[in-house]
């Protein structure tokens, strides 16, 4: 039968990677038997196929079959046989096929050459005590990370593969008995229906996974950590490891999990509670310090302290701008030198930062352009933005509209703006959880890890919000 | 279907705003150029008449606790009354909804933004509410939840100060039956807080002993306000009736406290989050009404109808917010009566004969 000729299967294999450079055959003849190989070069490990295949099949003797070669001559523990038609998505995987001529069984032996980084200490997640841990670009390592963490049998990963071209591996991961099994099918089913051509990163499926994909409130959590993944898949969430991503994304998500931090468990309870409450206020000034400023500024000066009043009076008399453009200007300054900071390398960056925070800002007071109250408000709001930097794209967008209000409408502005974004963020559901739980709706029973922590010893239940199975985390 | 209900101290919650807002600014001043310091009393006198119905929505809610107000009122009197009852309803909540906004404007106007900026106020309002309502229900009730301790702490506050500058007790007893009575009928206007309650009766979630969260609810407005009264009326005396912003006046006397600045700004920024909030609550419950007089209109068409008719009545028939402050001790209180009273009692007295030897619940 001439589909079992291995040179013409093999040049069948080759016509469908578009004669690639880097697709690799050869074909030995062993005792008889003409035995092919095919694999990219590029992705498999070749020491590990010298060692594991090669060298035993040389010394081999008797007759060589792809039976005896699974059972008995190859030393690797990663051999699989698989059907024709899955040679191409196998070859792609970093696995070498093995043909013999006149068999029609197939065997892959997985020989995928990991090039990947140790897990470090991600740069958005530092702690001063504990785990330093890190996920990184290789989904394998990622789910030995989570199965060091969470060694039961009720860990499950589930695989599902998106992108027609990039063929990405996505892992969905819970804990069976815990989570609400209706969130994973959703997660499931959503990722299933996903038809794109590649998946580069994570963060590509967080379109895919929100409830409202045109919110500008991201409605997915991320973490670079084993240990807060494991914490969330503990309290009922999904996550979704994608392969080339250091990412791990968790379903459902409130907002206030971005007021929490890994620190926070490591640490006296009492602390973590007053380090929270700087941040919830140190986010709302971020928002609100810009607007407020020139609301006072402009319709309530009658309600600023006199002492104060003198101040921002004495800095201001004279400047070309109003109090509006003057604030706009400061703000817009910021944010380019920002930009162009996080684009250049770090001897550049430095200098630039220098050149804007010292020279720009300084001079720009002496010449009378901005006023020193107007850059202190201004570089507030803007190094407060990143007490929580996972929301600091949206926060920097709220901070330009109520800047607009305060200096359109005032006060009543501000605080209009403020029910208005407050309604809108109630209005999102994710996967079925308030999102802005548990103080709207308050949930009682998960106060207890909210802005005021409990100690680990007293937190008996799970959170309510995540419709967990079951309710009780300490017996 | 989505569930839309709210939980009974999210209910709660609304009734104290409700209580809360109309009655801490201009009510004060008003009430004392009718009946002096007693007005403390007619206070009184018009919450126990309002307690009662609250208690005609707790038997209600008993015996009907998932039937919508239309099903109750189309079961016993008929499609035609039940849709001018509701009629009645769209009406009140517009008037309502122009008082506040009048007593919020001359607030604003007089103490903070010091120049004509009704369009301003608009611009900053309407949307905000609108929005609001088109959201439904248990969203915006789910926002006040979350700034309804900020909204306590402001009146907290403004109290605490209001009593420390205590200036003796008011004279009391000081009036006339006549004018005690005739005072309270002038603004019963300013009362129906818990009509709402029946309009989204069905949409409340209130299991076996939740009443005590909406009671408990009620009781925290009723103080509050009973306790801005009398330090009103401690602190000015016989010139309350000159002092529009009862809430504001009784904190501007400490101008500073340790050098921070004006402290009445905490009557201000609760000022404004009431306002923003009892808006949302009447013109959710117009549209309420509005949906059930025109079934086939949904929810949006009672937004744009209800802004066209807000603006029209307010600037071109009302004029200005005087007028509006005139109408309140006018004509209003006669349909008050009739929608703050007569209504619930009616829906009462038809209602609860039939209740014994017939579950409802489970046959509805």
């Amino acid at each position: 039968m001439s589909f079992l000729n291995v040179e013409k299967r093999i040049e069948k294999v080759k016509k469908d990677f578009h004669q690639s450079d880097d697709f690799a055959s050869r074909v030995l003849v062993k005792q008889n038997a003409k035995i092919g190989f095919m694999f990219f070069k590029s992705i498999t490990d070749g020491e590990l196929f010298a060692e594991t295949i090669y060298k035993p099949l040389s010394s081999a003797t008797g007759e060589i079959t792809l039976e005896s070669l699974q059972n008995k001559v190859l030393k690797s523990s990663d051999i699989k046989e698989i059907k024709e038609d899955e040679i191409v998505e196998n070859i792609i995987s970093g696995s070498i096929i093995i043909l013999i001529e006149g068999e029609e069984k197939v065997i892959a032996v997985d020989l995928l050459k990991y090039l990947t980084r140790t897990p470090t200490e991600p740069p958005t997640s530092p702690v001063i005590m504990g785990p330093r841990e890190g996920f990184t670009e290789d989904i394998n390592t990622n789910i030995s990370l989570m199965r060091r963490r969470i060694a039961s049998k009720d860990l499950v990963m589930k695989q599902v593969k998106i992108g027609s071209y990039s063929n990405t591996r996505v892992m969905i991961t819970y804990v069976h008995g815990i989570v609400d099994q209706k969130i994973v099918e959703k997660v499931t089913q959503r990722l299933k229906e996903i038809k794109i051509d590649g998946i580069l990163d994570a963060y590509y499926l967080v379109g895919f996974l929100q409830e409202d994909e045109n919110s500008m409130f991201r409605q997915v959590g991320m973490a670079e950590k084993p240990d807060i993944v494991s914490s969330k898949l503990l309290e009922g969430k999904v996550g979704i490891l994608v392969d080339n991503s250091p990412i791990v994304l968790t379903v459902p998500f409130i907002i206030f999990e971005d007021l929490q931090n890994s620190n926070d468990y490591y640490s006296n309870h009492h602390y973590s509670s007053f380090i929270r409450a700087v941040r919830l206020i140190g986010i709302i000034m971020a928002i609100l310090a810009s607007g407020v400023y020139l609301a006072l500024q402009i319709y309530h000066y009658n309600i600023v302290p006199l002492n104060f009043l003198i101040t921002i009076a004495d800095t201001t008399q004279g400047l070309p701008f109003t109090p509006y453009i003057e604030i706009l200007f400061i703000f817009l300054l910021f944010q380019i030198l920002y930009e162009v900071s996080l684009r250049l390398p770090t001897y550049l960056g430095l200098a630039t930062s220098v050149v804007g925070a010292l020279i720009l800002g300084d001079t720009g007071v002496k010449a009378g352009l901005i006023s020193p109250p107007g850059v202190i408000i201004v570089a507030v709001s803007k190094i407060a933005l990143y007490l929580v930097p996972q929301q600091s794209s949206q926060v920097c967008l709220l901070q330009l509209v109520f800047l607009f209000l305060g200096g359109s409408l005032g006060m009543l502005g501000i605080i209009g703006g403020m029910i208005y974004f407050t309604n809108y963020l109630n209005k999102i559901d994710s996967y079925g959880v308030p999102y802005l739980a548990p103080y709207s709706p308050r949930i009682k029973n998960d106060l207890q890890d909210g802005i005021f922590k409990e100690n680990i010893g007293d937190m008996r239940k799970r959170p309510e919000s995540f419709n967990n199975k079951n309710k009780v985390r300490l017996k | 279907m989505k569930d839309t209900t709210i939980s009974a101290r999210q209910a709660g919650m609304l009734c104290t705003i409700t209580i809360l807002a109309n009655k801490i600014f201009l009510l004060p001043a008003l009430i004392y150029d009718g009946v002096k310091s007693d007005g403390f009393f007619v206070m009184m006198f018009l919450f126990a008449l309002e307690l009662c119905v609250l208690g005609i929505f707790i038997l209600l809610k008993k015996k009907f606790p998932n039937n919508t107000l239309n099903f109750i009122l189309e079961k016993y009197l008929g499609k035609v009354i039940a849709r001018i009852i509701y009629f009645f309803f769209m009406m009140f909540f517009l008037f309502k909804m122009m008082l506040t906004y009048s007593v919020c404007y001359v607030y604003l106007k007089q103490q903070v933004y010091q120049d004509e900026f009704a369009l301003l106020a608009l611009i900053c309002i309407i949307p905000v509410v609108n929005h609001a309502v088109i959201s439904g229900l248990r969203v915006f009730s789910r926002t006040i939840e979350l700034y309804f301790y900020v909204i306590m702490t402001g009146v907290l506050i403004c109290l605490a100060v209001g009593l420390g500058n205590w200036q003796g007790m008011p004279i009391l007893f000081n009036s006339t039956p006549s004018e005690f009575f005739l005072t309270s009928f002038k603004h019963i206007f300013s009362f129906g807080d818990y009509l709402f309650l029946f309009l989204i009766i069905d949409k409340i979630h209130l299991e076996k002993g939740q009443v005590k969260h909406l009671v408990k609810y009620v009781a925290l407005g009723i103080i509050m306000v009973l306790t801005l009264f009398i330090a009103f009326y401690s602190i000015y005396q016989i010139t309350a009736f000159m002092h529009n912003n009862a809430l504001s006046d009784i904190i501007s006397v400490s101008l500073q406290f340790n050098a921070i600045g004006r402290l009445d700004v905490l009557a201000m920024l609760t000022i404004m989050f009431l306002c923003y909030f009892e808006m949302e609550i009447f013109q959710f419950s117009f549209s309420e009404a509005f949906c059930n007089v025109f079934h086939k209109l949904n929810r949006k068409y009672s937004i744009v109808v209800f802004d066209v008719i807000f603006l029209v009545v307010y600037f071109i028939l009302v004029g200005r917010y005087e007028n509006m402050i005139l109408y309140t001790e006018g004509w209003l209180p006669y349909f008050s009566i009739f929608t703050n009273f007569l209504i619930p009692i009616i829906i009462l007295f038809i209602s609860l004969p039939k209740r014994k030897g017939v579950r409802y619940e489970k046959t509805f």
